[in-house]
């Protein structure tokens, strides 16, 4: 496997990636590239094959097919390098419960070549953690942020999260995984990497900057967020009378009530456009999808986005 | 938070690049004269956190402002509104301008607005920046 430029590898190259537990395939033929400094989401369903295809990035499984490497590194030959690279956040973090939470970040910092104190004392603060808490007396969104807090004040090129978000407040995540990634790209953001998987797409709509679909194990869709803002539209038209017959083209999705026609497409709106406009339509308008509503109608082609 | 950031606005359903939007709303700040000449920038970090971006959105929305001449970057003191005057040859802002101007016109031609009232809307729509200038421009002297 060679990256397009040796002197600077991708931050995380999949090629090929196959995956079975038994007979079982979680992860089919994978294909992705991480370049530094982005925000990359993995998005699909429970199931999809996020965990397993994230466990192969840390050697915590071995492919059962292809290639995975960090840094231009095989985490299977090349370990602790890879694991110095970065830091994992899995989906449900346990720490030892008889530690504080200081004593906690103390014993996580003594594994690490490096930890921002000022880091730490902002985020502790802006959390409102309470240093002297036992770690068995913390809820789960506490758990979870001293979990966030401990992945980026070593400051690791990488930050490997898995379903950050899943299981908290609704009210409190959106704003605290900004508060996180934020903290972590301030400074040399070219070097900060996020590669993050979730199935709560709106959390991370601005945050994202690339993203690939996976559903059953295989990728459906692979953009960069704005591209894929600007491909998908909904265009909604209403009609003075209900149309008789409907030349769209290509669309990837038509739903018709009465008067009301509504569209979503896949790169080709002013076509579609065009077409709805020779009908003389009272009213025509267009919107993007959200990247959630992308997500949707990607996974669900049937469904409305 | 400086109160600049409050002018910004995000919409992820308008179809234009998250970095442009910002990019579009800085010089229509500056236009107006709701940013004046020498203004700060709200820096890149409580942007981002504000607008719920990433900070490279907003660090490519500056760096495009920068080369446009619209913001300069003053090293460890941030990002400032430039004085209005384009880098640009008077040939090529008016090629730009030319092409915004075409789009428009397409625009119009497609939602049935004729010509004259077209150049009335045009013309009113001068008026209503001007005023907005104007009354920044009372506003910041009475501040001084």
């Amino acid at each position: 496997m060679s990256a397009n430029n040796p002197s600077t590898p991708a931050a995380i190259e999949i090629r090929g990636l196959s995956y079975s537990y038994g007979r079982g395939e979680a992860v089919h033929e994978l294909n992705l590239t991480v370049t530094p400094g982005r925000c990359y989401g993995l998005f699909g369903r429970n199931g999809a094959g996020k965990t397993t295809t994230m466990k192969c990035l840390l050697n915590l499984l071995r492919p059962s097919k292809g290639e995975v490497r960090v840094f231009g590194l095989d985490p299977a030959k090349q370990e602790v390098a890879v694991k110095k690279s970065l830091a994992y956040v899995p989906d449900s973090v346990a720490f030892y419960p008889w530690m504080t939470v200081r004593e906690t970040l103390d014993y996580l910092a003594s594994f690490r070549d490096r930890w921002n104190r000022s880091i730490e004392g902002d985020l502790l603060d802006r959390f409102r953690l309470d240093p002297k808490q036992k770690a068995n007396a913390l809820s789960k969104g506490q758990r979870t942020q001293l979990a966030l807090i401990s992945a980026i004040c070593p400051e690791p090129p990488l930050l490997v999260l898995d379903e950050p978000t899943s299981g908290l407040d609704p009210i409190v995540r959106r704003e605290f995984i900004q508060t996180v990634i934020g903290a972590y790209q301030d400074a040399d953001p070219g070097k900060r990497t996020v590669f993050v998987s979730t199935h709560l797409i709106s959390e991370f709509e601005g945050l994202i900057d690339e993203f690939t679909i996976i559903d059953n194990g295989r990728e459906l869709l692979a953009l960069d967020a704005d591209a894929a803002r600007s491909r998908y539209q909904r265009i909604s038209a209403r009609f003075a009378s209900e149309p008789a017959t409907l030349d769209l083209g290509v669309a990837h999705m038509v739903r018709r009530s009465g008067r009301d026609v509504e569209v979503v497409v896949n790169g080709n709106a002013s076509d579609v456009m065009g077409r709805l406009r020779a009908l003389a339509p009272e009213t025509l308008t267009t919107e993007s999808l959200t990247l959630e509503e992308i997500f949707v109608t990607t996974v669900q082609p049937g469904a409305a986005a | 938070m400086t109160d600049a950031s409050m002018l910004f606005q995000i919409n992820f359903k308008s179809g234009k690049p998250v970095y442009l939007q910002v990019v579009d709303q800085v010089k229509a700040a500056a236009a107006s004269g709701a940013m004046h000449a020498g203004e700060a920038l709200p820096s890149i970090r409580p942007l981002a956190e504000e607008l719920r971006v990433n900070r490279n959105t907003i660090a490519k929305a500056y760096t495009e402002l920068e080369s446009q001449g619209v913001i300069e970057t003053l090293p460890g003191k941030g990002c400032f509104v430039r004085p209005n005057n384009s880098p640009l040859k008077k040939d090529v802002r008016r090629k730009l301008l030319i092409e915004e101007i075409d789009q428009a016109i397409v625009q119009a031609h497609h939602l049935q607005v004729p010509a004259p009232e077209f150049l009335d809307l045009v013309r009113e729509r001068l008026g209503v920046i001007d005023e907005k200038r104007r009354a920044n421009d009372s506003k910041t002297k009475v501040e001084l």
